[in-house]
């Protein structure tokens, strides 16, 4: 005798069954439908011209044409000339001396608005944190112009007190200029990063360090450092990165001691030389994938108590 | 439309919006338009000191054609976006040689000069450069000069430095300020260094024109990405030397700076002569002699010269200007003298671009 299979009151028929694993594929395919905008976006603006700066890079210029034959000509330049590797070597030292002392002096702030100034009035403090970008970039660095110059506020101050008798010229036009005027245009963003970061830390962990005896310096440099990690490598990316591809700031101020590999690239783009700035570009973009997968690992947050 | 209990659903809000938004779309071309977009754009690839907002303005409302300028400093630049992009622009402006290199791309054309009623306020001499000659026609239309000399500041540059050698002594050592462009800057060292053709150098003297230019560079203050950086930079007197054009002594004393004087390098100099041309992939052909026309006119011209200081081919605002009072400063910045711009060589696209931006890198790099 045949057995008879109950179906289950909830159970589709056949033809249900298979439209629902259509449903299902669809309400699939419907989750990622607001990565789209993102998709075409980045497919369209990033993608598509990143892949055009490659093959630019592996193209050459010949009486102001691009000519499509491929050649590591302009790689091979890059490093076969010292000039460019010494630029990019200073690049590199400047960014890091940029981005360390934005960190050095945006950390006290954030720590200070966390832990003494009244929640009410940390949103106005916040507020003056980013007046600047209320202003053009452009004219920010143009005001710098007007303070570091020889007919600027500091050497009208130091004659006015009487330390100089002529104006001193040494306060622009050099890397010292390059690097005040990243760490003024860049504390923003370290500055907001670190508020952040501080704000969802939880402070009894610190007073119950300094509850166990520990010195309030150590408390801070073993409890409350640790868990900021995330945080302030966030800080060094959004501040290290961008300064490593800055031409403006060190045209305007950097003279010509204070020399970029961004004013470098430029050139070879107003000059039309596409084919070698392409080159020089993805030279940069790739030390900052370099860099950015070294600090990687530090986006991983260690657990304090090692549970 | 579903409405249920006289309330509208969400969707049929979203619906309801959304048709209304493209309704208005739709609309809008038809009865919002101001009158001013009736007015045929001009586009224009330029300098900023080629026009001036009211004067675009008042061409706008004389001829209905309006004017819009995107700007570019380096001709090279220029030229690459109107190989790209030609279509975009009707007007390109640009210096001496880099005109009949446009031509031969097939970028921009020749035309009758003679069409052109305001040619007849310009110089004669300005009329017949043969370089911008293709057989009865003419390139551009020829708008203004300068040389690139030596502006020092007597304060401190006690020797007039009359020659491009005397600016390589260490007691100006960050004390020269330039402007940011390659090409011109290596046909400067070019020129030092006594290449004939400053333009087309060969290897041997582009590696002389370089090593002139690490020699100057421990001098150079900062290679300025445009003029009126110079113009501080000498004002403040934060530079005793600017290499840099015409007028620049007007501009710097303009800054409530210091008196600044020209010295003129014996061993000859370069300089521009620039231009406005028709841009061959032009959607505007038509109207751009009516255009440059009404742009080109003496009142403006003459207004022209005493906002930028340096010298213009149209011999009419020259005699507006000796009849407003400014026949002094026109004749010492060489406005009478359009003849002195064929002595000097005039800029144009290098023989080899990327030998001269490598060079050029190597120096000021790092």
């Amino acid at each position: 005798m045949e057995q008879q299979v109950a179906t289950p009151p909830h159970a589709l028929p056949p033809a249900d069954v298979s439209a629902g694993r259509r449903g299902s594929r669809l309400s699939g395919l419907t989750q990622y439908a607001g990565f789209i905008p993102a998709l075409l976006l980045y497919g369209l603006f990033f993608l598509a011209p990143f892949g055009l700066i490659v093959a630019y890079s592996f193209w050459q210029t010949i009486d102001y044409e691009v000519v499509h034959k491929w050649t590591v000509d302009n790689y091979r330049y890059f490093f076969s000339v010292p000039t460019y590797v010494r630029t990019m070597w200073a690049t590199l030292w400047v960014s890091l001396a940029a981005t360390a002392i934005t960190l050095l002096m945006a950390f006290p702030l954030a720590y200070w608005l966390v832990r003494y100034v009244r929640k009410s009035l940390q949103g106005f403090f916040l507020v003056l944190v980013v007046v600047p970008f209320w202003t053009s970039y452009l004219l920010r660095v143009y005001a710098w112009l007007n303070i570091l110059g020889e007919g600027g506020a500091i050497n009208r101050f130091l004659q006015w007190t009487g330390v100089t008798e002529h104006p001193v010229s040494f306060f622009l036009y050099d890397r010292p200029a390059v690097i005040l005027v990243l760490v003024y245009l860049y504390f923003p963003f370290a500055a907001l990063t670190l508020y952040a970061s501080l704000q969802k830390f939880d402070w009894n962990q610190y007073k119950a360090a300094l509850d166990l005896g520990a010195p309030p310096r150590m408390a801070l440099l073993r409890i409350v450092l640790p868990q900021m990690k995330a945080g302030m490598v966030t800080a060094v990316i959004f501040v290290f990165i961008p300064i490593l591809g800055e031409y403006l700031t060190p045209q305007l101020v950097g003279g010509a001691k204070g020399v970029m590999i961004g004013n470098l690239v430029v050139n070879f783009f107003s000059g039309a030389q596409y084919t070698r700035g392409a080159a020089v570009s993805l030279l940069i973009a790739g030390l900052i994938v370099f860099l950015l997968l070294i600090v990687r690992k530090s986006l991983e947050v260690e657990d304090p108590y090692r549970a | 439309m579903s409405v249920t209990e006289g309330r509208l659903t969400r969707a049929d809000l979203l619906k309801l919006g959304g048709a209304g938004a493209l309704g208005l779309t739709l609309a809008g071309p038809a009865f919002g338009r101001p009158i001013s977009q009736e007015a045929t754009t001009m586009t224009m690839l330029t300098w900023s000191d080629h026009y001036a907002n009211n004067q675009l303005a008042a061409v706008a409302k004389a001829t209905g054609l309006r004017g819009r300028p995107t700007l570019f400093s380096d001709n090279a630049d220029a030229y690459l976006k109107i190989k790209q992009t030609g279509s975009q622009f009707d007007v390109v402006s640009a210096d001496g040689l880099w005109v009949p290199k446009y031509v031969k791309s097939g970028l921009t054309e020749p035309f009758d000069l003679s069409d052109l009623p305001v040619s007849k306020q310009l110089f004669s001499l300005a009329r017949q450069f043969s370089f911008w000659k293709s057989g009865s026609n003419y390139m551009a239309y020829p708008f203004s000069w300068s040389t690139v000399q030596i502006y020092y500041n007597p304060k401190y540059v006690k020797t007039k430095p009359d020659s491009w050698h005397a600016i390589l002594d260490r007691k100006y050592a960050g004390k020269i300020s330039l402007e940011n462009i390659p090409t011109d800057v290596m046909a400067i060292a070019g020129r030092a260094t006594g290449a004939k053709k400053p333009y087309a150098m060969t290897s041997a003297q582009l590696s002389r024109a370089k090593q002139w230019l690490k020699e100057l560079k421990p001098n150079v203050l900062k290679l300025a990405s445009q003029n009126n950086e110079v113009v501080r930079a000498l004002a403040d007197e934060s530079a005793w030397i600017g290499i840099t054009n015409l007028g620049t002594d007007d501009r710097v004393k303009d800054a409530r700076g210091p008196v600044v004087k020209a010295a003129y390098p014996k061993e000859g100099t370069i300089g521009f002569i620039d231009s406005e041309s028709i841009v061959k992939r032009s959607k505007h052909k038509d109207v751009w002699m009516k255009y440059i026309n009404a742009l080109e006119q003496a009142p403006w011209i003459a207004k022209n010269f005493i906002t930028n200081g340096r010298p213009l081919f149209n011999e009419k605002a020259y005699k507006l200007l000796v009849n407003q009072g400014h026949g002094a400063r026109a004749r010492r910045l060489l406005y009478n003298k359009p003849e002195l711009a064929l002595k000097m060589t005039i800029k144009g696209p290098a023989g080899n671009q990327q030998a001269y931006i490598d060079a050029f890198n190597e120096v000021f790099g790092a």
